[in-house]
């Protein structure tokens, strides 16, 4: 009763004053959308009486959370958005046959990057084919153009394995695990460098992909398997780490499901990098790194409100100059991008950075992007033609580890 | 860590960010919105400055004229396509296209030239939300009376699917088109495309905003005939690229902006404020500075929180000023409830009720967060803000 209330209340909050939508990047873009005001708080009214309004379109909403902080009145409309996509969902409307399998299929990263991890030479050439893109274009709705990422042998966390009286749990994510091991690699040894053991449990995918494409219900049971796995460690005090944006925000979720937030100690690789660092823990020896860069931040960056700790940190090294694109969503949004008919829309919300970016480097300001997030750092890749990479890179030259 | 953070990124918080910025500090600011200038009209009001002065407790009272008078230099010198004078007040055009007066305005909104016009070209873009071009001619002609006004309406192939679906080209989608090269390149070719008229014609044309865009600037300055803008009902593309400009600019000063959520308390000894305590995603974040500035923009930026019989300062419950007669049934006139804030000392740190004791010795406290003035009946939402922003910042 209270909740029902709390949302009568928080309709009545809305103004009707429309910035919302003048500030939404996908309703700019796309006329069809009718934006956050008539998604949220408008058809919020028809759906307390039971009402389901543009169920179809609900879909098109890429979650920045633009909306919201633009909204005066603290009207959460994201969130009234998602409740109302959870609920088309549930009641089936909304999502044809073909882009059910799509999303049933985007949703599960974990197995997709199992199996084409298997072969990862074949998948990647079959991916590169323009017939086979038309194909998966035809028969999957998985747009031709988008920008796929490329797989690469499993992410394999052995073989570094140092014993440390200080222990962390990385959880890498299907990112790293299918498509980046590298960068995972480079975030262990980061790690170790600072004096931790880095265990890595056998994960499964950190659930954020389910959700997005609507499988609310399975989003939660992986979760709960990766607490299972995680439990001894949070139980220890043991803090767990992501270099992950998405990974990130749906770990610092997980708290409230079998595990208070305060046992489940989930940093952002940088926020915990932070932290050590105002406890003076962080080795600062430094090599000089001659290099400029532009920062992108990731939607699930700004999601978790820790600010930009890898900005913070990276300036502490000599010799590197950081600038903070200021733009807001790159338009990929998980796997929103590679949906054919989300593709265009995707392309231009991400436009500004991308024309910030190609400015940023026809005037020198930077050679490069760094984002935490892997899918940013494809579709920025994509759509701007610059080099692309995780800030850990730059610390890895610094401490001299590459 | 930080030797300032600053709780609210509003015009006030952002003023203060940039100063203490340029003056070499590591700022943090934290502010769960975007702030009100999008809802502004993107002019800064000052008021009747030298009368206000003499108003005990308002906060230009509190600063003094050397100081308000700083913050209005200062802002020009930061942002050239912004433009006012100490000695006189600026012209502008309200969304209705009546002529009103304005501290600090955007230099494309200046209506110097209607002054000595003959015909004024009154654009009109096709679809365009909350524009009446109708009564702007007939107000036009009440403040020109020596001029005529043409209306000129156009469409651009941009928007052709939204009229087709009946969705309103709200003023901030026509300023995003223009701003974008395609847009730039229609721009010109629109302009190019008016009759060629003597010297004293104006173009008038909503939904442009032109400041802090390169191109558009460009183009507006090759064309024959002056081309001026007009405020616009909120959201309001001009507010909002004065918010672009001064979060860009703090950024590039090395300061960091977190945003999409506050600051849910702070924690003090000794009166004296370490740490702030964020809202973030799993757990509460620590966020430590040596000192820090309250501008989370009273009741309307969710600073305060006021319902029919109470009032509260949201962050640290702080004391605060209230009138004894909370709303005034007098339509227009003033709104007790307005004055509603904290009251300060001087160096804008709050103090106890009596106003002699210093509540918090690193925290100042500014913008709309401060007791004793209306930004209604004064005019002067931007100038207050402005002036103790800058002097926060300048004291840091
Ligand atoms: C509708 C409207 C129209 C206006 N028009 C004009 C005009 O034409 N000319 C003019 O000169 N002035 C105008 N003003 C006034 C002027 O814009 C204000 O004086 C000024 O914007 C107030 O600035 P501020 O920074 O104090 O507050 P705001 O701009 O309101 O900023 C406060 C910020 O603090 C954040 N915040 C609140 N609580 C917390 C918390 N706990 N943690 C973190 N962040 C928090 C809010 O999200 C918000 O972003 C107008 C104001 C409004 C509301
Ligand atoms: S979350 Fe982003 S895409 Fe969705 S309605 Fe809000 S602003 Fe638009
Ligand atoms: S910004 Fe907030 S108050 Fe304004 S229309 Fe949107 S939901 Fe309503």
């Amino acid at each position: 009763m209270i909740y029902e209330q709390d949302r009568t209340e928080n309709l009545d909050a809305c103004i009707k004053c429309s910035a919302c939508t003048a500030m939404c990047p996908v309703a700019a873009v796309n006329p069809l959308f009718p934006g956050p005001k008539v998604l949220g708080p408008d058809a919020e009214r028809f759906r307390l009486e039971g009402l389901q309004i543009g169920a179809a379109l609900l879909n098109y909403c890429s979650k920045c959370r633009t909306c919201e902080i633009t909204c005066p009145s603290g009207v959460k409309i994201t969130e009234m958005i998602t409740r109302a996509q959870e609920n088309a969902k549930l009641s089936g409307s909304g999502k044809n046959l073909q882009s059910n399998i799509r999303d049933y299929l985007f949703g599960r990263a974990e197995y997709l990057g199992k199996l084409a991890t298997i072969l990862p030479g074949l998948t990647n050439t079959l991916l590169r084919t323009p017939l086979f893109r038309q194909v998966l274009e035809q028969a999957l709705g998985i747009s031709s153009e988008a920008p796929l990422p490329t797989y690469r042998k499993k992410f394999n966390p052995f073989g570094e394995g140092h014993k440390n009286r200080k222990q962390v749990v990385y959880f890498p994510g299907c990112f790293v695990t299918y498509n980046d091991p590298p960068t995972g690699h480079a975030i262990t040894k980061v790690l170790e460098h600072n004096g931790y053991e880095v265990i890595v449990p056998p994960f499964h995918c950190c659930s954020t992909p389910l959700e997005g494409n609507g499988y609310v219900r399975e989003a939660k049971e992986t979760a709960k398997k990766n607490l299972a796995l995680m439990n001894p460690y949070i139980r220890a005090g043991v803090p767990l780490i992501t270099g992950c944006t998405s990974c990130g925000t749906a770990l610092k979720e997980y708290a409230g499901l079998d595990v208070s937030a305060s046992e489940l100690q989930a940093y952002d690789l940088f926020e915990f990098l932070w932290a050590l660092h105002e406890q003076s823990e962080f080795r600062t020896d430094f090599k000089e790194v001659q290099v400029s860069l532009g920062y992108h931040s990731s939607c699930h960056l700004k999601a978790q409100g820790i600010g930009t700790p890898s900005v913070r940190l990276l300036r502490l090294i000599p010799g590197v100059r950081v600038t903070d694109l200021d733009q807001g969503c790159c338009g990929l949004s998980g796997s929103y991008g590679f949906k054919k008919e989300k593709y265009d829309t995707a392309m231009q919300i991400g436009n500004p950075v991308f024309e910030r970016v190609r400015h940023g480097v026809a005037n020198d300001e930077f050679q490069s992007v760094i984002t935490e997030c892997g899918g940013c750092q494809v579709q920025i890749r994509h759509g701007s033609g610059t080099e692309t990479f995780h800030p850990v890179w730059v610390l890895m030259q610094a401490y001299g580890l590459e | 860590m930080w030797d300032g953070i600053i709780i609210g990124g509003g015009l006030a918080g952002l003023t203060a960010g940039i100063r203490a910025a340029e003056r070499g500090k590591q700022i943090l600011i934290i502010s769960e919105g975007a702030g009100s200038l999008t809802y502004s009209s993107g002019a800064l009001d000052f008021g009747d400055v030298g009368q206000l002065l003499s108003h005990e407790d308002h906060p230009y009272a509190l600063l003094g004229e050397t100081v308000v008078h700083a913050g209005m230099e200062w802002f020009q010198n930061l942002f050239p396509d912004y433009r006012g004078s100490w000695s006189e007040f600026q012209e502008i055009l309200t969304p209705l296209g009546a002529p009103r007066k304005a501290g600090i305005v955007p230099r494309s909104h200046n209506t110097e030239p209607l002054k000595n016009a003959k015909v004024i070209i009154l654009m009109a873009p096709y679809g365009l939300k909350d524009f009446f071009p109708e009564i702007i001619k007939t107000n036009l002609l009440k403040a020109y009376p020596q001029c005529e006004v043409e209306i000129f309406p156009f469409r651009t192939g941009t928007f052709e699917s939204w009229h087709t679906i009946g969705k309103p080209v709200t003023g901030m989608d026509y300023t995003k088109y223009w701003q974008s090269q395609p847009g730039v390149s229609e721009l010109k070719r629109l302009l190019d495309s008016l009759p060629q008229t003597s010297g004293e014609t104006v173009i008038l044309f909503p939904g442009l905003a032109a400041a802090f865009c390169e191109p558009l600037k460009e183009v507006l300055a090759g064309t024959p005939f002056p081309v001026i803008e007009m405020t616009s009902f909120p959201p309001s593309a001009c507010g909002h690229n004065l918010y672009s400009a001064l979060k860009q600019k703090f950024k590039s000063l090395g300061g960091e902006l977190l945003t999409g959520t506050g600051v849910q308390s702070i924690e003090s000894h000794n009166k004296v404020c370490s740490r702030a305590i964020v809202r973030s995603k799993g757990r509460p974040t620590a966020f430590s500075a040596d000192s820090f500035i309250l501008a989370t923009g009273g009741i309307f930026g969710g600073g305060i929180e006021a319902t029919a019989d109470t009032a509260q300062e949201t962050v640290l419950g702080l004391p605060l000023y209230v009138p004894a007669q909370w709303t005034n049934s007098e339509f227009l006139g003033e709104q007790p409830y307005a004055r509603i804030g904290i009251e300060a000392d001087r160096e804008l740190r709050p103090v106890g009720p009596g106003g002699k004791e210093v509540l918090f010795k690193n925290l100042r406290v500014i913008g709309r967060m401060l007791a004793h003035w209306d930004p209604w009946t004064e005019t002067c939402g931007g100038g207050v803000s402005l002036a103790t922003g800058w002097f926060a910042g300048n004291q840091l």
